[in-house]
């Protein structure tokens, strides 16, 4: 595939900075996403994983500073645009699903409204039209149109969570990251929604982005898994390769850390230690004070990238093979 | 929602009921009950202080007269000012209630609109001189002792630069040879003012809603056209000097007023709009692309306003309460001047009449409040 | 030879406890108190004038005549003319009833202090028995309690206050009563009650009960303490409420005292000299200042100890 990616990110640092010091949210991130793919982002909280979705569409708090990197979407490099370049092209070409969908719609605007509004920030058409798309977006999300009048807390959790990917798909955007997209609802409603937005994707030929914590919630939507720790990605691969042969230590223990029903039988691990204080991270691999396979290299040199095929991780004593 | 008004009506009933209580039992309970007063106050001709014994029944058991009061009060028959005699006390408050009104509805609307305007900006752009400027000026507003402020205004615009009237609600001497009383041109005044703000409210109301275009050309041209209407009438009806005597003496109170509840209402918007700009439908609006305008103003601001529109209203509530200190500083004859002359004179039935209106008009606020809760609010259903 | 083994450790009290918790909680909130800069410049006020009510007994026994520097009965025999303006024997100059305005002001600060804390004393104690009744009982109690308050609430303070003083006299200890039971019955009661309510789901208060522990117990002993920490904050609030009141009560001569910063103005005021400001700036400035001065220095103190207190409003 020659395509351009809709998305490359390359060497993206973010630091915010506090009173203690500066916090390496982010560092050294590089990634891409072919058109039609769905990268999963796969760590512990406060791994970075949100405050990469943060960056890519430049919604930092002021004490936040993009130090290093380009994010190219289709090739442009938006970390440079000004501020109302880059209003344009917020939700027109990279969009986003909540993480809290309870609280990203505004308690005070018809829910239809808040939709609407975003159509209207990018798209000229008139008021008729826009509410026919939306219309139109909430069959594509099985919500019944009648709602659209309707006010927030006038959905139930799912209905919301299905109102936020109709708002996300409104101005059919090339890239939508959905942070913790079904974190807050109930097993049952969370798979029904993952399969939709999956079968969504597929339709419209979108990329997406996955962030969560949740290892099966990431399995089961994407192609592509990259695994955070501490502000950098260990692991990246095919969801499969990644899955069932895992290269770096804390994938694995990751991996161990849920069981499998259909598996065999193993002991559950668990994961020792706090993770990094992003203030003043470990030396070498940010790994090594938690990891079972650290050397005394781990904890002095950054890991160099072993690759098996398309599938890479950062590790000094790679596992598996 | 109906049945909401209505449990808030009944409670808002009982409440009255006890505060006339209340009064009632603290007037009694003084050595000297109010019968005694009005026997023993030489002003009254006999035959009214038989009638007035008569109508307090005096003579009756506690219980019973407990009851005539609260008859009494409900009718709006408060008795007859020992003061201003012979004119009744509720002649006196309906005389002095609109002058309050105007006062305070003008000064509250004036400083809400300015004080959430400029918090607004203020909060949007944290730090710098402009949010440190604004925050000290506010909590110097905010705490600075009331009628030293309002003498300072005095001096400093009235007495040193004579540009505006000292004090008072009119001057006696452009009214010596009015052709109307001055109550009667108050009341057109007042009548102008209600149908200049129905107005321009109903154009706005219409040129937002509808969506029309050109939505500020519109306002801009409804306000100037409405404002030469109301100025042409004026003129012709030949007391527009009179009108504008009245105009110039509510200058400074009104601006005193303004710039002292400015501050809290200043800092309120602030503290508002910082807390709702971390919510996460706003950080959604931005990642939306709209402009930061729109952000700013249909998102954060609309928000931010529930508790500044609650202590607008509640501001109005104790605005006679409050403004009890900038009427007797500016000696403008409004509720809280009749109040305090009356406290000091002992005219037991005004002081008592005016502070049950006080109280009675503190209530309907209140019920003001709820209403407009549920309008501003959605997810607020009874 | 060394002691074989240590005594059991006293059972330490229940208060015990409490005041080490308190003393360390104490410090933390001291450093986080002294980061907010405005709660630092408000104690620095409310510190000068409690310098100023406590050296004027001193002055009045050492180096100030009493028959000509007393607050209210003295007369400057030493000026000609009254009121005079300031000087070396008389800082602030002299009132229009040629007394010291300098002894007036310190001998009044003294007695703001009173009423302010005996108004925050009585405020909260109303207060905090209310809300934790409230909370522990629920129900009818509550019920009663809470309609109460939104009559407290709904009263005008000030007309109130202006027709009892028509009504009754009205002195500073009657004053800080009747501060005291409209706030305590009213809007800090309902604070506290809230607070209160997140104290009564405890698991301790369930403890205590299953332990046989009494209402009373239960109330003055686990609740209670729980809120003091809220009920301080609320006392700087009615510190400045206080103070504000009588202020304004004595500037319009309503109120029976015999000094106070407004019963200076007041002064000033019925001897017509309120519109001079220019040449007599110390029959009005001096008093004016104070007042706003020492209201606004508890308001600042109250509202960094709410950034204390209240983690919401916290800066991250």
């Amino acid at each position: 595939m020659s395509e351009r990616p809709v998305l490359a990110v390359e060497d993206l640092t973010m630091h915010y900075s506090i009173k203690a010091g500066a916090v390496r949210a982010v560092d050294g991130v590089t990634f891409s996403i072919e058109r039609g793919q769905a990268l999963g982002l796969v760590g512990e909280s406060g791994s970075g994983k949100s405050s990469i979705a943060m960056t890519l569409l430049r919604l930092l708090p002021d004490n936040a500073q993009i130090l290093r990197g380009k994010i190219l979407l289709d090739g442009v490099d938006i970390v440079p645009l000004s501020e109302e370049r880059m209003r344009e092209y917020r939700w027109n070409r990279i969009s986003m699903i909540f993480q809290a969908a309870m609280n990203s719609l505004n308690p005070v605007y018809k829910v239809g409204e808040q939709i609407i509004e975003a159509l209207e920030a990018h798209l000229e058409s008139a008021r008729e039209e826009s509410i026919e798309r939306v219309r139109r977006l909430y069959d594509v999300v099985n919500l019944d149109p009648g709602l659209i009048v309707r006010y927030p807390h006038e959905y139930s959790g799912g209905m919301r969570q299905r109102a936020i990917i109709a708002m996300a798909l409104a101005c059919e955007p090339d890239l939508i990251i959905a942070d913790e997209p079904t974190t807050a609802l109930d097993v049952i409603v969370q798979d029904h929604i993952l399969r939709e937005m999956r079968s969504i994707q597929a339709e419209l030929d979108m990329s997406m982005i996955y962030i969560s914590h949740d290892m099966a919630v990431i399995a089961e939507v994407s192609d592509v898994v990259g695994v955070m720790y501490a502000g950098k990605i260990v692991e990246l691969g095919g969801t499969a390769d990644v899955f069932h042969s895992p290269i770096h230590p804390y994938t694995r223990s990751l991996m161990s850390a849920f069981p499998s029903v259909t598996g065999k039988k193993r002991e559950l691990g668990t994961l020792t230690g706090e993770p990094p204080n992003l203030l003043d991270p470990p030396e070498g691999c940010r790994f090594h004070p938690r990891c079972p396979y650290a050397t005394d290299v781990c904890s002095n040199q950054e890991p160099p990238k072993v690759r098996r095929g398309n599938h890479w991780a950062a590790c000094w004593n790679p596992q598996g093979e | 929602m109906a049945r909401y008004l209505i449990k808030r009506t009944l409670q808002i009933l009982l409440t009255l009921f006890i505060f006339l209580s209340i009064v009632f039992f603290l007037v009694n309970a003084q050595p000297g009950d109010i019968s005694h007063v009005y026997s023993l106050n030489p002003d009254l001709p006999p035959e009214t202080r038989a009638k007035l014994q008569d109508l307090f029944g005096v003579n009756e058991p506690l219980w019973k007269q407990y009851l005539v009061y609260v008859k009494n009060t409900l009718t709006g028959n408060f008795g007859v000012s020992f003061s201003l005699y012979p004119r009744t006390v509720a002649d006196v408050i309906g005389e002095r209630l609109p002058r309050t009104l105007v006062l305070f509805l003008t000064a509250t609307v004036l400083s809400f609109y300015l004080g959430f305007a400029l918090g607004k900006i203020v909060a949007w752009r944290r730090g710098g001189w402009v949010e440190y400027g604004s925050t000290i000026g506010s909590v110097t507003l905010y705490t600075v002792f009331t009628p030293w402020f309002a003498l300072m205004m005095i001096w400093l615009f009235a007495f040193r630069a004579g540009w505006l009237p000292i004090g008072k609600f009119l001057d006696p001497v452009e009214w010596r040879e009015a052709p109307t009383s001055a109550n009667a041109v108050f009341n057109q005044m007042i009548i102008t003012m209600i149908v200049l703000s129905v107005a321009i409210f109903a154009v706005f109301l219409f040129t937002t809603r509808k969506r029309v275009a050109g939505a500020r050309l519109i306002q801009a041209g409804s306000i100037v056209l409405t404002a030469a209407v109301v100025a042409g009438v004026w003129i012709a009806s030949g007391v527009a000097h009179l009108a504008w005597d009245i105009v110039e003496h509510m200058i400074l109170p009104v601006g005193t007023l303004t710039l002292i509840s400015f501050g809290g209402a200043m800092l309120l918007t602030r503290n508002s709009m910082l807390e709702t700009m971390r919510e996460d439908y706003v950080t959604a609006a931005r990642a939306k692309g709209l402009p930061e305008k729109q952000v700013r103003d249909r998102h954060v601001a609309r928000n931010a306003l529930l508790p500044v529109v609650t202590s607008f209203v509640f501001s109005l509530a104790f605005a006679v309460d409050g403004g009890i200190i900038i009427e007797s500083v500016f000696s403008w004859p409004g509720m809280g001047q009749t109040l305090i002359s009356a406290a000091t004179t002992e005219d037991l039935p005004l002081a008592v009449g005016a502070f049950v209106f006080v109280g009675i008009f503190v209530l309907v606020a209140h019920l003001a409040a709820d209403v407009l809760y549920v309008y501003l609010d959605p997810r607020i259903r009874y | 030879m060394a002691v074989s083994d240590s005594p059991p450790t006293a059972p330490r009290s229940l208060w015990a406890v409490r005041a080490a918790l308190a003393a360390r909680s104490f410090k933390q909130s001291w450093s986080m108190f002294r980061g907010t800069r405005i709660g630092i410049i408000g104690l620095a006020i409310i510190l000068f004038y409690l310098l100023l009510a406590a050296a004027h007994p001193i002055l009045m026994n050492t180096v100030w005549d009493e028959k000509i520097y007393d607050p209210v009965v003295g007369y400057a025999f030493d000026e000609t003319r009254q009121p005079a303006p300031p000087s070396w024997s008389h800082p602030l100059g002299t009132d229009p009833l040629g007394r010291d305005v300098l002894s007036q002001l310190m001998y009044s600060a003294r007695s703001e202090f009173m009423l302010g804390l005996l108004a925050a004393l009585i405020t909260v104690s109303i207060g905090t028995t209310v809300g934790a009744v409230a909370a522990y009982f629920g129900g009818v109690v509550d019920t009663v309690l809470m309609r109460l308050a939104d009559i407290m609430i709904m009263l005008p303070g000030i007309s109130v206050l202006i027709v009892l003083s028509a009504l009754i006299g009205v002195e500073h200890f009657e004053l800080a009563l009747i501060i005291g039971i409209l706030s305590g019955f009213g809007g800090t009661g309902v604070v506290l009650k809230s607070q209160a309510l997140s104290v009564v789901v405890k698991p301790y208060i369930e403890a205590a009960r299953a332990a046989g522990g009494g209402p009373v117990h239960i109330i003055f002993v686990h609740i209670v303490p729980n809120l003091l920490p809220l009920s301080f904050l609320y006392m700087m609030f009615t510190v400045t409420g206080a103070i504000f009141s009588e202020a304004v009560l004595s500037f319009l001569g309503l109120l029976n005292v015999r000094m106070s910063w407004g019963l200076m103005i007041h002064t000033t005021e019925s001897a017509g000299y309120l519109l001079q400001v220019g040449e007599y700036w110390w029959l009005i400035f001096p008093a004016s200042l104070s007042i706003t001065l020492l209201c606004s220095s508890f308001y600042l103190v109250g509202r960094s100890l709410d950034e204390v207190v209240n983690p919401r409003l916290r800066r991250s």
